[in-house]
Parts: C-alpha cells; sequence; structure tokens
C-alpha cells in the first residue's frame, strides 16, 4: 500500500479525489456471511439481524459526504434523495427509523469497534484493524 | 371525531409520562403550496386568485419506545384549508410482537391506497397531491386495531394489513358514521415490481339536508323507497387493485377503486389513475391521467314502478332527483415535474387540466366548469 502510494502518487491522489474507494466494514468478532443483499436490507431498515441472529445496527454517513452518495448509488441502488423519500414514509407510518448518521470514516470506525452489532462503511484507505473488511 | 381521539391521546400522554427512559423522537413534514385556476369557478379549492394556504400544511411527529416492544406514536397535523388548526391526525400505539408481526391501537390511517400511509407527507411522492379522484374519500382515518405481517422469500417482500375500527367524518355537506369497519390490504414487491390489492366494508350512516328532507317526505307514502333511498345502517364495500414498476430511472404505477353503498342513493364510483415518470438526476418529470365515474344507472326504478301509477311521477322525481344530485364524472390530467434541491427538501410544479363531465352536480363541493389548475410546492421533511 504505502509503496504504491509512493509510486504513483498522483494518480492515487488523482483517483481518490474523483471517487472515493467504498468499503462496508464490520466489528472483527462479527462472523456473519454478508452479501450486498443482506446489506442493502440492513441499511433500508428491512433486516435487523445478521445471518448469525445477532442484532445488526447500521450507520449512516451524512448526507453531504460523497461516500454516502456513493453507497445509496451503489449498494442501495438509488439516489440519495429516493433513500431518504424511502424513510420518509417510514417514519411518518411510524414503522422504521432510518441508521444513526456520523459525519467522518474515524466515527464510523469508533463505532464500529466498540459494537459487535454496527456495521458500516467508510473510504478504503481510512480502513484500520479495529475493523473487519468485507468484500462485496 | 374528537371524541375518537380521548382514549390514544391519553393513553399516549400516561405512556410517555411514566416512561422516564423513553427515547423519544420528533421529526416534521411541511408541504408549502401555493396555486390558482385559470377560470373564476375554481377547483378543489383553489380560485383564480393565487392562494397559499389551501393545500399547505405542517406536521410535528413524536414518537417513543415505551419499551422493547411497545411504541408510541402521535402525529399532529395542521391544514391550511382548515385555517391551520392543529388536530391529531394520528395517535397509536404499537405493540411489536416479532420480527414481522405487529398490532396497533389508535387512531390510524385505513390502509386502501398505495399512498395511504405517507398521504400527507408531499416529500414521499412525485406529486404536489395524490391523484383526487382516487384519494379523496371520506374514510382515510378511523379508530380501531391493525395487525401487521411482513416478510420476505427471496426478492420477494410482501405486508398484509388487517384492521377493524369505526370512523366519523364531514362529506359532501353532512356527515358520514360508520362501524364495523374491516379492511384487508396485501402488498407484495418482486424486484421493481409492485402489486396491490385491498377489500373492504363498513357499515355507513349518512345525514346530510337533502337526503334527509327527500327520505323524510317519502317515508309516509313509500316507506320501502324511502329506506332503499336512505344511507342508513347500510353496508358499504371498497375495493382496489394497484400496480408499480419503478427501476429508479424510470416508473409508471396505477390504481383502481369502487366504492359502493348499493342499499342506498349513493352511486358507485369507479376512479383510477396512471402515473408515469422519469429521474433525470434531480428532476423527475412526470404525467398523470386520472378519473372518478360515478355517473350510473338510476337504481329502484323497479320499486318505484311497485307503486300505484298516481304516485310514480312524484316517486321517480324524488328517486332520479336524488341519485343524480350525488353523481359526479370527472378526469384530469397532470403534468410536472419535482426536483431534489436536496435530501430532505423537494420542489414541484404541475399544471392539471381538468374535465368535468357533469357540470351541473351541485351536490359535489368540488363541482368546477373544465378549468385549469396551477401549482408549485415546497415539500420539507426533518
Amino acid at each position: 500500500m504505502l509503496k504504491k502510494y509512493l509510486a504513483i502518487p498522483l494518480v492515487l491522489a488523482f483517483s481518490s479525489f474523483a471517487s472515493a474507494e467504498l468499503t462496508v466494514v464490520v466489528n472483527p468478532a462479527n462472523a456473519s456471511a454478508l452479501d450486498s443483499k443482506t446489506i442493502q436490507r440492513i441499511f433500508l431498515g428491512k433486516e435487523k439481524k445478521f445471518s448469525d441472529g445477532t442484532e445488526s445496527l447500521p450507520v449512516n454517513q451524512g448526507a453531504d459526504n460523497e461516500i454516502r452518495q456513493n453507497f445509496d448509488q451503489e449498494v442501495l441502488g438509488r439516489s440519495s434523495s429516493q433513500v431518504s423519500a424511502y424513510w420518509s414514509k417510514l417514519v411518518f407510518t411510524g414503522k422504521g427509523i432510518p441508521p444513526k448518521e456520523v459525519m467522518t470514516d474515524a466515527e464510523v470506525i469508533d463505532l464500529v469497534s466498540k459494537n459487535p452489532s454496527v456495521i458500516g462503511y467508510i473510504d478504503s484507505s481510512s480502513v484500520t484493524d479495529a475493523v473487519k473488511v468485507i468484500n462485496l | 371525531m374528537k371524541k375518537g381521539l380521548l382514549l390514544p391521546v391519553s393513553l399516549l400522554a400516561l405512556s410517555v409520562s411514566s416512561a422516564v427512559n423513553a427515547d423519544i423522537r420528533i421529526n416534521g413534514f411541511a408541504n408549502f403550496t401555493a396555486g390558482y385556476t385559470t377560470d373564476d369557478t375554481g377547483l378543489y379549492g383553489y380560485e383564480d386568485k393565487v392562494d397559499f394556504s389551501n393545500g399547505s400544511l405542517f406536521a410535528l411527529q413524536v414518537s417513543g419506545d415505551i419499551n422493547e416492544k411497545v411504541s408510541a406514536t402521535a402525529q399532529i397535523l395542521a391544514r391550511g384549508s382548515e385555517d391551520f388548526n392543529a388536530e391529531f391526525e394520528w395517535a397509536y400505539l404499537t405493540y411489536n410482537i416479532d420480527e414481522n408481526n405487529s398490532l396497533s391501537a389508535g387512531r390510524l390511517r385505513v390502509p386502501l391506497f398505495r399512498y395511504s400511509a405517507s398521504l400527507d407527507v408531499g416529500y414521499s411522492y412525485h406529486w404536489i397531491t395524490a391523484p383526487r379522484s382516487v384519494y379523496n374519500v371520506p374514510f382515510n382515518n378511523y379508530n380501531g386495531l391493525r395487525y401487521d405481517h411482513s416478510g420476505y422469500s427471496g426478492d420477494f417482500e410482501y405486508l398484509a394489513q388487517f384492521i377493524v375500527g369505526e370512523y366519523n367524518e364531514s362529506v359532501s355537506g353532512g356527515e358520514v358514521e360508520a362501524d364495523q369497519l374491516f379492511v384487508a390490504s396485501f402488498e407484495g414487491t418482486y424486484g421493481s415490481f409492485k402489486g396491490r390489492l385491498v377489500a373492504g366494508r363498513g357499515r355507513n350512516n349518512f345525514t346530510q339536508v337533502t337526503v334527509d328532507q327527500t327520505v323524510a317526505a317519502l317515508e309516509p307514502v313509500a316507506p320501502e323507497l324511502a329506506d332503499l333511498l336512505a344511507l342508513q345502517e347500510d353496508t358499504g364495500i371498497f375495493l382496489g387493485a394497484g400496480f408499480e414498476y419503478d427501476n429508479f430511472d424510470w416508473f409508471v404505477s396505477g390504481e383502481v377503486t369502487s366504492v359502493a353503498t348499493d342499499d342506498s342513493f349513493s352511486p358507485e364510483d369507479i376512479a383510477w389513475y396512471v402515473t408515469a415518470g422519469k429521474r433525470f438526476g434531480k428532476w423527475t418529470p412526470h404525467i398523470t391521467y386520472e378519473t372518478r365515474d360515478g355517473d350510473q344507472d338510476i337504481k329502484f326504478l323497479d320499486t318505484v314502478a311497485s307503486y300505484p301509477a298516481p304516485f310514480q311521477p312524484t316517486l321517480l322525481a324524488a328517486t332520479v332527483g336524488l341519485q343524480s344530485f350525488f353523481m359526479e364524472d370527472f378526469s384530469m390530467i397532470t403534468v410536472g415535474a419535482r426536483y431534489d434541491w436536496d435530501t430532505n427538501i423537494a420542489l414541484k410544479a404541475e399544471v392539471s387540466r381538468y374535465d368535468n363531465k357533469r357540470d351541473d352536480n351541485p351536490a359535489d363541493i368540488n363541482t368546477a366548469e373544465d378549468t385549469t389548475l396551477i401549482n408549485l410546492s415546497v415539500n420539507y421533511i426533518f
């Protein structure tokens, strides 16, 4: 990673500027099988448990964060406005509460590392040993 | 209506105040809508002067978990069309039996239509107002119980809802009261496709000056006919079906409903709409055709014919007169666009052309000649 970064700083800098690389992360203790369909269901409030039966707590990034828009588009398959309209239907019918929002990758890592139930997403460049990466 | 509120609201207050550690959530939404018609005959409360209140509303929703299984929700809504007098639109307790089943009690929305649950939340759909031909019914809210069952299998998801209760509402210059209200609805989603079926019945009583006078005048002479025409303890039936295809790039959807109370003057209303739109980034242009046909054959003519000939002209006039009074037949085409300004605010513009096929209908307060309605709206959620 470090070597690559040194070798092609310009390319990497440019590509990370153009589009943050999305990585879904969970607590290292979480051994559940997760595919993008399940992650979609968890983040849309349709599934409240991991495959091992433990509670799942999705954490979103703020609506203005680029990575949130990427996540909504790539994993949920719709724009952030459509996701927001989807939640408005659930919230105002008492059927659901949207995931908690935090503003930075560091906050996601902090929450995920402290609680085995939490699932979040961050830029791949922010990944630390405190979290487990889910390969989609 | 207000009487029915006392129980759920006081229950709610009790629950919230006694649960010290309850996590209270406050959400809100607002629709700020301006509109005017091109003709002075007006339409849906709009006239040929710009109006800012008729389609505007503000709402606050307070919800909290009383314990792990029970939550309480209340929605206080102020409508511009009712001088922004705040009222409890909903107030209910939900008992989450398990992940797939829940039971709610209080004042709730009847699950009649695709957008019933979020009908007031303009932000949740592409229109400024959901098609009135279908959605304008006097039984959108009720007091009672609702049982929800949801689940999924692979890509197929479903939600079944059953309700039992009663309601009271003002409509067509009168009051309608219904008890023994039962509604069952089923909604299935498979990928981009969604289908919906609903059936309901209620035992209705309707009082309104014209109806009451006609029935009272007929009673001494023709009791059987008076009883047929009157809408007293008569069963009303609601049937509906809906479909939707939405691949997030473009969508098309529609609903069809039938509302009928056979043993009464009230004509059967058949209403439907079809809408389609395409999303271009933040823009969603859309088009909708909607219609309501309540212009039906006159009922009870054979009963009139069973009376002695000298009475028949008077009885016939009353029978035809009363039924015609409530018949309506109109359609509307709406072209509009939604612009997603931000993830909690949308701007909308619409132009609607209204075609009234029974321009002489005095019973419908919304009666109007053909006219064009122009609306602009800001929809906000927080």
